[in-house]
């Protein structure tokens, strides 16, 4: 007996000390962001999302009345099915160096700090929404996240997708469908509630209408000179894990509002002839804000982005067809797994062109790869993307780096020698 | 206005001056290339493979005269026809297929959840429709000539086709004409072809409750068509670097075309079972990644903010209001 209150006390110990770091982090952080200096004001509403990780995640997911929440832990996962069974979902991915130690007493060394934070925030009683979660669901994306499963079931039911990775096939996609399908007998049954056509329609154009949002949004950051820094948008699109996806299209829809006054007045965020720069590879996830932010200091601004917790996360939609119950699955299914841009796919085609897209459509002037140490699929790419880049003829910058700050120095002038070399180029 | 509902609107006119036409005294020949049946009795211009395949019924020595000259004739209008129009024939025109798009209006009415074919099935039965095309030349040539060491053919299978065909069946019916539903019991041949007709005609009613334009794909007049698919004026064009294979094109395209999606290189993608209905233009969201373009010229592109227009559909103005305000 006396030994498990010794036991309880300890973890309460180490879940204190998380916390306060992790407050410290954050504040400096937002003090960061602040920074920046004529930012618009509609930011104001993200800020708030993420000024409650300084206070243990209170008040970070609102769930509205009687909903229940349903922690993801990728992009893969259907929330238009979630939403339909009056659940909500928050996408866990985590970007917290503070929880990472916890983490490797269940993974080894080598895994990417993401899981391990992750783990951290699960096993530790530090963000409250981690454990007000019904459910966590997994998809089966990279390698780290099939054993993740298991460790997390300790904590939280789990509910398991399995992904193909040669998506072009017809036996994976038939393969991904029945997931889907699994998943919302999964869902109903563990919400009580049974996605009916009308509910399903209803979820679907919810989040088609965040999505027109995103897209204005993201037409709007093609602004010359961008009208928003990367960070903050970066920090917009964050923000869409925690909040209500109605809450965020309103404050997006506000925000954009905006910033299409901006451009009108010619407001500009960054100085006039900034490296344009576009930041991809693995997932960048609040408060990890280490090399966008070098990237903004060292007189370079975002302008584009391809991660998969932001940029990736809303930008296809679910089309719907015949509008019947099984069209609309179809269709769900068929979002989620064919036009991602994920690494874990057998087939890089779809992500080159995604990437050249982007580069004209921003006038990207340089690319930064960033990868997280352990993040096998982006870095397994890294050559493909080099090549593409340099038969492109634009300039990447690969950067291997984790959740601590200590290679910040470093970062930095790599990052500035980069893009002091961009400008240079312009001749 | 949407295009869907444009085209609705054109077959709904086509099917009326061809399937009634005659009773206003419109004539459009009876060379076209389109299912728009010769047995109905008040059609406003006829489908020419009647004529055509009683034409080729002849010794090849009389095709050095008048019946060649009449044969390229028909051949020079249809070609004509087709090049202008091509594969718009099948998806704006045809009232045989404006008929299977009412069922499958019906269908999606009472809810009726759609199939699909294997991948493998569909592609296997792909060439059904060239070996009907083979076959419906062939055979009335093989009536006035001994070929391949086989005797005539007997008269019994003259227009073959015609005889095969469930739009003789059931299109006269739209007229008030039963007389098409039957089985002749007087031949062979004839009870072989005309109970297959009828047997069509029961398929082209189960198959609507359960699958998109599902005779089309075994259509020997889109076969034919599809000869002219490189040298028609419509022309489907993709941009490969911003399609991102979303497969929303190959999910809505009632002919269940895969090409639509995969191809990232090929320019111009009305292939073989195209129909130019632009299903696939109407749910692709990405910025010009899909243009139909007539002589040339754009007609219709896929924007994201038509996609998403369409997609909010009318029950939901919100999203349009959104979308228009911003503009």
């Amino acid at each position: 007996m006396t030994e498990q209150t010794k036991k309880l006390t300890k973890r309460e110990r180490l879940a204190n000390k998380v916390k306060v770091n992790l407050a410290m982090s954050v504040r400096e952080i937002m003090d960061q962001i602040n920074d920046q200096g004529n930012r618009p004001e509609n930011m104001a509403y993200f800020d708030r999302i993420f000024e409650t990780f300084e206070h243990g995640g209170e008040g970070t997911v609102q769930p509205r009345k009687g909903e229940k929440i349903i922690g993801t832990y990728c992009l893969f996962v259907p929330e238009e099915l979630i939403y339909a069974t009056g659940a909500r979902p928050v996408r866990l991915c985590s970007g917290a160096y503070e929880s990472v130690e916890i983490g490797e007493d269940y993974l080894p060394e080598g895994a990417c700090p993401m899981v391990k934070s992750e783990i951290g925030f699960s096993a530790l009683p530090v963000l409250s929404f981690f454990h007000q979660c019904e459910m966590l669901v997994m998809p089966a994306s990279c390698d780290w996240k099939v054993k993740m499963a298991e460790i997390l079931s300790e904590f939280a039911p789990v509910h398991m997708m399995d992904m193909p990775r040669v998506k072009e096939e017809e036996s994976s996609r038939a393969f991904w469908l029945e997931e889907v399908k699994r998943f919302i007998k999964r869902l109903e049954k563990v919400t009580g509630v049974r996605i009916t056509r009308r509910r399903l329609k209803q979820s679907i154009q919810m989040i088609q209408r965040a999505q027109v949002e995103f897209h204005r949004f993201h037409r709007i950051r093609k602004a010359t000179p961008p009208v928003i820094t990367g960070r903050d948008a970066l920090e917009v699109m964050n923000a869409y894990f925690y909040d209500h996806v109605e809450d965020w299209t309103a404050a997006v829809s506000k925000l954009n509002d905006e910033l299409e006054e901006r451009i009108r007045n010619q407001v500009q965020v960054a100085r006039v002839g900034a490296a344009r720069i576009m930041l991809t590879g693995s997932p960048m996830v609040f408060p990890n804000w280490k090399v966008p932010t070098i990237i903004e200091e060292m007189d370079g601004v975002l302008v584009a982005d391809e991660f998969c917790t932001s940029n990736r996360y809303l930008n296809d939609m679910v089309a719907v067809d015949e509008g019947t119950m099984s069209d609309m699955v179809h269709a769900i299914a068929d979002r989620y797994l064919l036009p991602s841009t994920c690494p874990i796919f057998s087939n890089s085609v779809d992500r080159k062109d995604r990437l050249l897209q982007l580069i004209d459509d921003y006038q990207v002037e340089g690319v930064i790869y960033h990868i997280l140490k352990g993040c096998h699929p982006y870095d397994v790419e890294t050559k493909i993307i080099e090549k593409l880049m340099e038969g492109k003829g634009v300039p990447m910058l690969k950067i291997e780096t984790d959740y601590s700050p200590q290679d910040v120095e470093q970062l930095r002038t790599r990052i500035e020698a980069f893009q002091e070399t961009l400008k240079g180029r312009r001749g | 206005m949407n295009v869907q509902r444009i085209r609705l609107i054109v077959q709904f006119i086509s099917f009326v001056v061809l399937t009634y036409g005659g009773l206003f005294y419109i004539d459009m020949g009876n060379r076209m290339p389109t299912f728009s049946c010769a047995f109905v009795d008040d059609n406003g211009g006829s489908c020419f493979l009647v004529g055509f395949q009683h034409m080729l019924a002849r010794p090849f020595s009389e095709f050095w005269g008048d019946a060649g000259i009449r044969l390229l004739k028909v051949l020079g209008v249809v070609s004509l026809w087709a090049i202008v129009l091509n594969k718009a024939w099948c998806g704006w025109i045809c009232p045989f297929g404006f008929v299977q798009d009412l069922l499958t209006k019906l269908r999606n009415l009472i809810s009726i959840d759609m199939s699909r074919f294997a991948w493998m099935t569909r592609t296997r039965y792909k060439s059904v429709k060239y070996i009907l095309l083979a076959l419906l030349i062939l055979i009335p040539l093989g009536i006035g000539n001994a070929m391949l060491g086989m005797p005539k053919l007997s008269r019994d299978w003259s227009a073959p086709f015609c005889q095969m065909c469930p739009a003789r069946v059931l299109m006269p019916i739209l007229n008030g004409d039963f007389s098409e539903i039957y089985i002749d019991f007087s031949s062979g041949p004839g009870m072989f072809l005309t109970t297959a007709a009828i047997v069509l005609s029961g398929l082209f009613f189960t198959t609507a409750f359960v699958k998109r334009r599902f005779l089309c794909s075994y259509c020997p007049m889109l076969a034919l068509l599809s000869l002219f698919d490189k040298i028609g004026f419509t022309t489907l064009r993709k941009d490969g670097q911003r399609c991102t294979r979303c497969g929303n094109c190959s999910r809505a395209c009632p002919m269940e075309i895969r090409e639509i999606e995969e191809e990232k290189t090929m320019s111009n993608l009305v292939t073989q079972d195209c129909i130019l209905c632009m299903r696939c233009v109407d749910v692709c969201p990405e910025d010009e990644a899909l243009q139909i373009r007539f002589l040339n010229m754009p007609v219709y592109t896929a924007t994201e903010k038509g996609f998403l227009q369409r997609q909010s559909g009318s029950s939901k103005e919100q999203v349009e209001s959104e979308i228009t305000k911003h503009d």
